[in-house]
């Protein structure tokens, strides 16, 4: 049945030159009048299949039996109306045009029956309108049939979408439970093994036993820093107009610790209100200023960071003195687990920039490094702006 | 003081007492903000923001009252009941404290919702002592109910 | 005066075992359990526990098989005789509405299991000297 509409649509409204098959159910009790009605349509390009009824049984059987691209329905039928007809089909849940084809009824008639949800109304005495009336209301019928099938297709790929993202928050579950507490039995009994055993056993079982403790407590860490990454990717963000200045303070004041250790400078000046989630936005902030104080190198770490605004956007910028990035890892850096250096040179996991990249991605913004004119890594980053409007209404300058 | 951050609401009606624990939990530099009620009364009203209090939050409760028994006005066993007989209030951790060793309040306290019973010593080392243990478990080692957890159950706030 | 009786609910054995070996300098008697029917058979004394003594301590995790600890709280926590002993909740899940729905439902305390060994024997070591040396516990006259 759709291969009707698909061939309708494919016309260019002229007179067809291959026949387009189609199945019409007559309601009709006027066999004369049913009769100009096909040839009607078989004189336009139709190879008409019809079957006519006339009481509301065969209609009903009909529809039932042999569904029809198109119903052709007087309106006067002895016993009932075109209009029940098209009440019926409703009924049966099937999309199939009703036109009716009708001697005189009168505008206000007319469009009272469009408005029921009759397809088009045509004059028996104009049935030359008839072949360009079926045309539309198959080629109506096509285009709602695919718009149908596109929205069932979106909500299949939400439902697919929905479904991975629960997936990856079991993951991120299985990840922090149960693959935690077999690893915990492992942490916890290699060390008990080496502080009771210690000096017991020969120096070749004490290495091992060095060796199984340094492996898990490692992939203990590595499993720990995975569920923050992928809690980043999962969790439920709340983007909203956010002071920056005050987020990189509270980062700031998370890094006390390391940054009376190392004597670190950090400045900033002119941040602007951004729309971000505040707890993600500290959690990039903190982990661009921790890098920038762990790879200081030989000198005090002195961190900068600033803002411009650019093409309706922040862009932030956080710079150090440390030992930089070469720019051939510019891209690389941003993997999760990614390390330019040693472990015994530097500590750590490397997914500090991989959480960055991620929030910053899905505020909708981008991350990067860029080359600054002095020693150290020149970090940039986006963030929509609070709109004009916005701020309007919060009474800010 | 910061109003989000207390740590103890002690409700004590003995100055030495008070004094007493203050200093302990100073000295181990366990809890920086610490209020003291003298009564019954204005323990309830403090916790449930009311009277003297009234511009305090239920979202920003101590992170655990200690409670003494013997109180004016209103007595610690009532104050016990209608903390853990309220939605707002019942998950906040009260470690009630009593001279008496009366064997029917331990239990009737128990009965009642309190998280944990201490006998305060009579020696001043160990009341110090005790309260630096007290302090050490309750506001380091335990977990307080969070707040945002507690507001949203009992359909106060919002998030 | 009888030992405190502590009833042990975790159903990984290396964590029960460390646990009980921390306690055990307290002078306890520790009772394990892996599950949560079973610990509910035990505190009400049913089928083989019918001679058990009632504890006078719980230490529960919460997520266990065959019932949940969370389910085993409720319970005991509903009971007009099982919900004076006080349990603490020792568990290494942190999330908020567990910590919420452990209050709510009546523990005494809820105590994170930290991942490393020294902080798990820090976190075992206070509950000890808390609830076994410290605090009073219902019914001790009894003892």
């Amino acid at each position: 049945m759709t291969s009707v509409g698909a061939e309708i649509s494919r016309e260019t409204g002229s007179f067809a030159e291959t026949k387009v098959k189609l199945r019409v159910l007559l309601v009709e009790d006027n066999a004369a009048d049913a009769e100009l009605v096909l040839r009607a349509l078989r004189g336009s390009g139709f190879e008409v299949i019809s079957d006519l009824v006339q009481s509301a049984d065969d209609f009903r059987r009909m529809v039932r039996s042999n569904c029809p691209d198109v119903v052709l329905a007087d309106y006067n039928l002895p016993q009932w109306t075109g209009m029940e007809a098209l009440e019926m089909l409703r009924h049966e849940g099937v999309d199939v045009p009703l036109i009716l084809v009708s001697g005189a009824l009168g505008d206000v008639k007319a469009v009272e029956c469009i408005k029921q949800g009759a397809t088009d109304y045509v004059l028996k005495d104009s049935l030359t309108r008839l072949p360009t009336s079926v045309r539309r209301a198959l080629q109506e019928k096509e285009l709602r049939r695919q718009r149908k099938k596109a929205e069932q297709d979106l909500s299949q790929k939400v439902e697919e979408l929905a479904r991975s993202n629960a997936d990856l928050e079991q993951f991120a579950y299985v990840a922090s439970h149960d693959l935690q507490e077999p690893l915990r039995m492992i942490a916890n009994y290699t060390q008990l093994l080496a502080e009771r055993y210690r000096g017991k056993l020969d120096e070749q079982a004490d290495k091992y036993i060095g060796y199984s403790v340094d492996g898990a407590v490692r992939m203990q860490g590595l499993i720990q820093d995975l569920l923050k990454f992928s809690r980043v990717g999962t969790e439920e963000i709340e983007p909203r107009t956010t002071e920056s200045r005050a987020v990189v303070e509270q980062a700031v004041k998370n890094l006390q610790a390391a940054i009376q250790e190392s004597g670190a400078v950090v400045k900033w000046n002119g941040l602007p209100a951004v729309i971000a989630d505040p707890a993600q936005l500290t959690q990039v902030f903190q982990n661009l200023i921790a890098n920038a104080i762990k790879f200081h190198g030989a000198v005090t770490p002195v961190i900068q960071i600033g803002a411009e605004n650019k093409n309706h956007e922040w862009v932030l910028t956080v710079s150090d003195n440390g030992i930089g990035i070469p720019a051939k890892s510019w891209q690389d850096i941003f993997v999760i687990f990614r390390r330019l250096h040693t472990r015994t040179e530097y500590p750590g996991n490397g997914i500090g920039l991989s959480v960055c990249k991620k929030i910053i991605e899905r505020h909708g913004g981008k991350i990067w490094i860029e080359a600054q004119a002095k020693p150290g890594c020149c970090f940039k980053f986006t963030l929509p702006m609070e709109t004009l409007s916005k701020a309007a209404q919060a009474g800010q300058a | 003081m910061n109003a989000e951050d207390l740590d103890i609401l002690l409700v004590e009606h003995d100055q030495d007492d008070t004094d007493l624990a203050l200093h302990a939990l100073r000295r181990e530099k366990l809890a920086n903000n610490i209020v003291v009620v003298r009564d019954g009364e204005e323990a309830l009203d403090f916790l449930f923001c009311r009277g003297g209090f009234a511009k305090r939050s239920f979202e920003h409760p101590p992170k655990l009252v200690l409670l003494d028994l013997k109180l004016p006005k209103v007595d610690g066993m009532e104050v016990l009941k209608q903390i853990k007989s309220d939605p707002r209030t019942k998950t906040i951790p009260v470690v009630v404290m009593t001279c008496s060793k009366e064997e029917r309040d331990l239990v009737a306290g128990y009965h009642l919702g309190a998280n944990s019973y201490i006998q305060k010593p009579v020696d001043f080392e160990q009341f110090r002592e005790m309260v630096k243990t007290v302090g050490l478990y309750w506001l380091v080692i335990n977990q307080p109910a969070p707040v945002k957890g507690v507001a949203k159950v009992a359909g106060q706030g919002s998030r | 005066m009888r030992t405190t009786e502590v009833l042990l609910v975790d159903d990984n054995p290396a964590d029960s075992d460390l646990t009980s070996e921390i306690l055990a300098s307290s002078g306890c008697h520790i009772q394990s359990v892996t599950d949560g029917v079973e610990a509910i058979a035990f505190l009400r004394r049913e089928g083989k526990y019918a001679i058990a003594v009632l504890p006078d301590f719980v230490i529960l995790d919460l997520n266990l098989p065959r019932k949940d600890g969370r389910a085993v709280l409720a319970e005991v926590k509903s009971d007009p005789v099982l919900r004076e002993i006080p349990i603490t909740i020792f568990s290494t899940s942190v999330a908020r509405e567990d910590v919420v729905r452990s209050y709510q439902l009546g523990a005494n305390c809820y105590v994170s299991k930290p991942g490393n060994l020294r902080d798990y024997i820090a976190a075992v070591t206070a509950i000890g000297e808390f609830w076994l040396g410290l605090a009073r516990l219902p019914h001790e006259e009894q003892r």
